[in-house]
């Protein structure tokens, strides 16, 4: 949303609408992550009443959807697609292949057998 | 010859105090498994490179007091548009009051 938005781009790189949704959302759940194992450490202890227990379900169930891991998504680094990124480079697949032909990612060689 | 359980129960106890762990013999669910957990949110923001120093940023620290650098981009803009006036293709002037601007649509 645009309220969790910072107001001066903090990206560097490739930058499309998507990615700055993406990057403002993983910022949000960064922010509210204590809030919500807090709420969650109170949801599976059960040695709380069940009122308080029934009351942080629903603060937690609440929260904004920005807050919520569930909602990031791995997006290539280098082109913003979400598809079949390589984690550990954080390329899609394409851009992969392009830098690693380009000799561009250390350590990374076309294999042929 | 086993031990009594009470006495097994002591030792988990002085190991829980030691280690700093909870000691929980009945093993209710008090949610402990969620303080173990370490916070990912740290390394979920740290994905997307960030912006670096740019040389935008250099010339807008330094204008402040009174350095300036030779712009290109902006030497050309400032050409073209003296170029565009000496034409008389440059912008309107600005009206400023509204009685201004209704005489210049009445002209056409």
């Amino acid at each position: 949303m645009s309220h969790f938005r910072s107001k001066i781009l903090d990206l560097g790189g490739f930058i499309n609408p998507r990615v700055v949704r993406d990057h403002t959302k993983r910022k949000v759940f960064e922010q509210f992550e204590p809030e919500r194992q807090a709420l969650r450490y109170v949801i599976h202890n059960t040695s709380l009443p069940q009122r308080v227990r029934a009351q942080a379900q629903l603060q937690l169930a609440s929260m904004h959807a920005y807050t919520r891991s569930t909602q990031i998504k791995n997006r290539c680094v280098a082109g913003g697609v979400p598809r079949s990124v390589i984690r550990a480079f954080r390329l899609g697949r394409y851009q992969f292949r392009q830098q690693a032909l380009a000799g561009e990612l250390p350590g990374v060689k076309k294999a042929s057998w | 010859m086993a031990a009594p359980y009470s006495r097994l129960l002591d030792l988990v106890k002085v190991q829980c105090r030691i280690f700093s762990l909870n000691f929980n013999p009945e093993r209710a669910r008090l949610g402990n498994k969620i303080l173990r957990q370490r916070l990912r949110g740290p390394a979920l923001a740290a994905w997307y490179p960030r912006k670096t120093v740019s040389f935008r940023d250099l010339q807008d620290t330094y204008s402040r007091q009174g350095l300036t650098m030779f712009d290109e981009a902006e030497d050309d803009r400032e050409e073209a548009i003296q170029i565009a006036k000496l034409r008389g293709k440059g912008r309107p002037k600005k009206k400023r009051t509204a009685a201004e601007s209704r005489s210049a649509k009445k002209k056409k």
